[in-house]
């Protein structure tokens, strides 16, 4: 009997080894193959988080717009960030953001800090970008955030509804 | 079971998985055997990699969308059901036929192979996606996508930055030198003119350039020094030992005019020849200058090399063991007067500048060994001469370097224009183990074209990944007249950008070359910020002083503007220029009435500039402040007030895309803050008070 487990175990193994490991290595390939664009993972530079046109969008934004304030290292060099008090949230905190519902993210953009009793150091953005991009900006969010996000981690009745 | 519903062509694709599914039901082990050693051998073979599609009901019918604005019907939606709901809520990249994201192209009015291609007419998925047929085309890989959007959009689009780029590189790398490819710019230089190129550099260099055109190499040849490797825009040819010595030899002849030595005054080489910092008086002379914010340059610093500065002119590592001493002399006196097309400005220099800076660059951007590696090359034969031209002409150098009594080799390579939509039954694959696609097909061209064809003429590129991305998908956008009627009347011009200065501005605005960095009216370069409304921005007596002293706006950027050492003459004639010329429609100078502007309205601004609207958390005045936008210290002396107010009340009207948010600030508002910005103001021996900007009381 235990001769027989032996060999089924052994042929476990033989099957999933190699299969995890095909697995693992087209999910890279697919990651760049079948997605509109590729972030690394701010805290892991190899491990590459697949895009979609929407949170692309609000990639190609957040360089432009965000990126000096809300991370650690810029295109242009320094980052603002140390610069300011509170300190801005890195825009792929997964603890302080993945709790916050979509609406709640949407508003402090479009209306700024103060409107929701933080920092008035957040400018509203709501007369500059419209609507679809600010959501775009919060797909990126949602994309490379860490932890990732979970969208059951939002009560269902504080998740957007689009 | 789970997938009876299926048609059978997806079935079968299924079968791996259903297998690997029975292991949990514990049979008897010899069965597990055989059904685990199948899986195993199926996984090998690729079928494991094969996902399930979601388990929708599927019809057996066939579902059509029809799309009337491009006058066909497609079916993809008989398996892509979900991509028939709209919205976002399923939607994410591991599942394709999930609804259409966000997108500006709704699919009822445009279809799926406008954009995704693949066979909408196949019912099957492998005809559908990967049609065998040559003529078809096959399903653009995701990563590609943003072709599709080049065949109608000539022009940049910002959703497609990988497209841009590849358009650009097309035109920076010279691929429009050999091919003809359809509303790529050609540069108006490709290569340098190759004219004079005996006196500029030796025979040696020469034959090392061509044989491994890097611009930092060692002298055994390595590629990567310090871990550090270069990439030049010259690509490298398949020459062998006879092509690269004859054509050594052809250009080492061309000398049409030596280059005269330059004469110093005497008592000022006296004074500085021994001088212990000479080179150093050079190497800051030479920052001074901001000779890197075009030309790249590898330095080391704490033990690390790495590359500075810009992109626009040659790397300069090793520039002082490549180019001859009185070469350099006259070169940096007068590009214009070697290279007629060069972007080099003409700087306005002092003798002593110029000695030392020369001084600097033979010392220290050389490397003595950078040539001991190459065989001696004896005094070429006008037969060997001979020979090198017609290697020149054989190889396609023609293409990209001009030479006097020579006619440029246009369209060497095949054209392009429509290589995006070719068949693939119309490419030369030869031998190769290359997958018979389009996409693979130019990917393996541009990476390494012997892999395609050994014996081909087109040299190999030294290009990064991301770059290769950038190109493929360029060149898969590369499809051609439009198709049909239907999408000839959608296609969206590439615009065309021009600028004509006039007047005493012409010479001047040419001299220090502008537009190599800025850009006027749409034309240019975008390394530095747009001058097209610098006259409503900026008050004329800063701008003169800024010309003749440029210094950093924003805290954070490196990049600065050179300094020219050009006369007060040269700088009124641009400031001038500016004022009354490149002038926003939107910002009327008498909107702001600087007179009505009280000291109390400058303490409420400043109110409002600190509590709340917070504006120092992106702007510094004095020593604090954050590193966002520009430093307002001295704003009061730079900008015009009219441009001041109508940028609080929308920024993006005045520079579109501009970073700082719109705020809905009132009227008094505007005025307070504009009251306040205009009293900051600092006093320097260079800066005077405008009339134009009257003073804040």
């Amino acid at each position: 009997m235990k001769t027989r487990f032996a060999i089924f175990a052994l042929t476990l193994c033989l099957v999933a080894v190699p299969s995890a490991y095909r697995q693992r290595a087209s999910a890279q390939d697919d990651a760049s193959r079948h997605a509109y664009d590729v972030e690394p993972d701010w805290n892991d530079q190899q491990h590459l988080i697949p895009l979609n046109y929407q949170q692309a969008k609000g990639k190609r934004l957040f360089y432009q717009y965000c990126v000096w304030c809300h991370a650690d290292s810029t295109p242009a060099g320094p980052s603002n960030r140390s610069n300011l008090n509170p300190v801005p949230v890195l825009m792929n905190d997964g603890a302080t953001l993945n709790g916050q519902s979509d609406e709640s993210l949407q508003k402090i953009v479009a209306l700024g800090g103060s409107a929701v009793g933080k920092s008035a150091m957040m400018p509203p953005f709501g007369r500059t970008l419209t609507p679809g991009e600010i959501l775009a900006l919060i797909a990126y969010t949602r994309a490379i955030a860490q932890p990732p996000f979970h969208p059951s981690e939002v009560p269902i009745s504080a998740h957007s509804g689009r | 079971m789970r997938w009876g519903k299926l048609p059978r062509a997806l079935s079968s694709e299924l079968l791996p998985v259903d297998f690997s599914l029975n292991l949990h039901r514990f049979r008897p082990y010899l069965l597990i055997l055989l059904l685990s050693g199948t899986a195993l051998l199926a996984s090998a073979a690729g079928f494991g990699q094969e996902k399930p599609a979601d388990a929708v009901d599927q019809q057996k019918s066939a579902n059509q969308l029809w799309v009337p604005q491009l006058n066909k019907t497609e079916q993809c939606t008989t398996c892509h059901q979900e991509a028939a709901k709209s919205g976002l809520e399923q939607s994410s990249v591991s599942q394709p036929p999930g609804p259409d994201p966000l997108f500006p192209h709704h699919k009822k009015d445009w279809g799926c192979t406008v954009c995704h291609r693949g066979q909408s007419a196949a019912l099957e998925k492998g005809e559908a996606h990967q049609p065998k047929a040559a003529t078809e085309q096959p399903l653009l890989p995701i990563k590609y996508i943003q072709a599709s959007c080049g065949t109608c959009h000539r022009a940049d689009l910002p959703e497609t930055p990988n497209l841009n780029h590849g358009r650009q590189l097309l035109s920076e790398y010279g691929c429009v030198a050999c091919h003809q490819l359809e509303g790529i710019e050609r540069p108006t230089m490709l290569g340098s003119d190759l004219t004079n190129i005996g006196a500029k550099v030796s025979p040696t260099w020469i034959y090392k350039w061509l044989k491994e055109p890097r611009t930092i190499i060692d002298s055994s040849g390595n590629v990567v020094v310090n871990g550090y490797e270069t990439h030049s825009r010259m690509p490298q040819f398949q020459l062998d030992e006879k092509e690269l010595r004859s054509l050594c030899a052809f250009l080492s002849s061309l000398r049409t005019a030596p280059v005269e030595p330059y004469k110093f005054d005497p008592q000022l080489v006296a004074t500085l020849e021994n001088s212990p910092d000479v080179v150093d008086q050079g190497e800051e002379r030479f920052r001074q200058m901001f000779c890197t914010t075009c030309h790249p340059l590898a330095v080391t610093r704490a033990g690390e090399t790495k590359l500075i500065g810009g992109e626009i002119g040659p790397e300069l590592t090793k520039v002082g063991s490549k180019v001859n001493a009185d070469w350099l002399v006259a070169w940096l006196r007068n590009p214009q007067a070697y290279l007629s097309k060069s972007k080099m400005p003409r700087y306005e220099w002092s003798d002593r500048d110029l000695y030392v800076v020369t001084r600097y660059i033979r010392t220290k951007l050389a490397d003595p060994d950078v040539l001991s590696d190459v065989p001696s090359i004896a005094v070429p034969s006008p037969e060997e001469i001979r020979l090198g031209r017609r290697v020149f002409l054989k190889k396609g150098c023609g293409s990209c370097h001009a030479v006097e009594g020579m006619k440029l080799q246009e369209d060497f390579g095949p054209n392009l224009s429509h290589i995006g939509s070719e068949y693939v039954s119309h490419l030369q694959f030869g031998k190769s183990g290359i997958p018979r696609n389009l996409t693979a097909y130019i990917r393996a061209k541009i990476s390494e074209p012997a892999s395609v064809n050994p014996s081909a003429e087109m040299p190999q590129f030294s290009l990064e990944s991301t770059d290769l991305d950038a190109l493929t998908t360029a060149l898969l956008g590369m499809t051609g007249p439009p198709s049909s009627s239907e999408i000839a009347r959608l296609v969206l011009p590439r615009p065309r950008a021009e600028f004509h200065p006039s007047g005493a501005f012409e010479p001047v605005y040419e001299r220090y070359k502008c537009y190599v960095c800025h850009q006027f009216n749409g034309y240019g370069g975008t390394l530095a910020p747009d001058l097209s409304y610098e006259g409503s921005r900026a008050q004329r007596q800063w701008m003169i002083d800024f010309l003749k002293n440029p210094q950093t706006l924003r805290p954070t950027l490196i990049l600065r503007m050179p300094q020219f050492n050009m006369t007060d003459q040269e700088a009124s004639i641009l400031a001038d220029y500016m004022t009354a010329s490149l002038q926003s429609p939107s910002v009327p100078p008498a909107s702001v009435d600087v007179t009505q502007f009280t000291s109390q309205m400058a303490v409420q601004g400043k109110a409002l500039y600190e509590a709340k609207y917070q504006c120092q958390s992106c702007h510094t005045i004095g020593t604090t402040g954050g590193y966002v936008g520009p430093d307002l210290s001295n704003v009061g002396n730079w900008m015009t007030p009219a441009w001041i107010a109508g940028w609080l009340k929308d920024p993006q009207a005045q520079v579109p895309g501009s970073i700082e948010p719109r705020r809905s600030m009132t009227e008094e508002e505007v005025n307070a803050l504009t009251a306040y910005l205009m009293s900051l103001r600092q006093s320097g021996p260079a800066s005077h008070a405008s009339a134009a900007a009257g003073d804040a009381p």
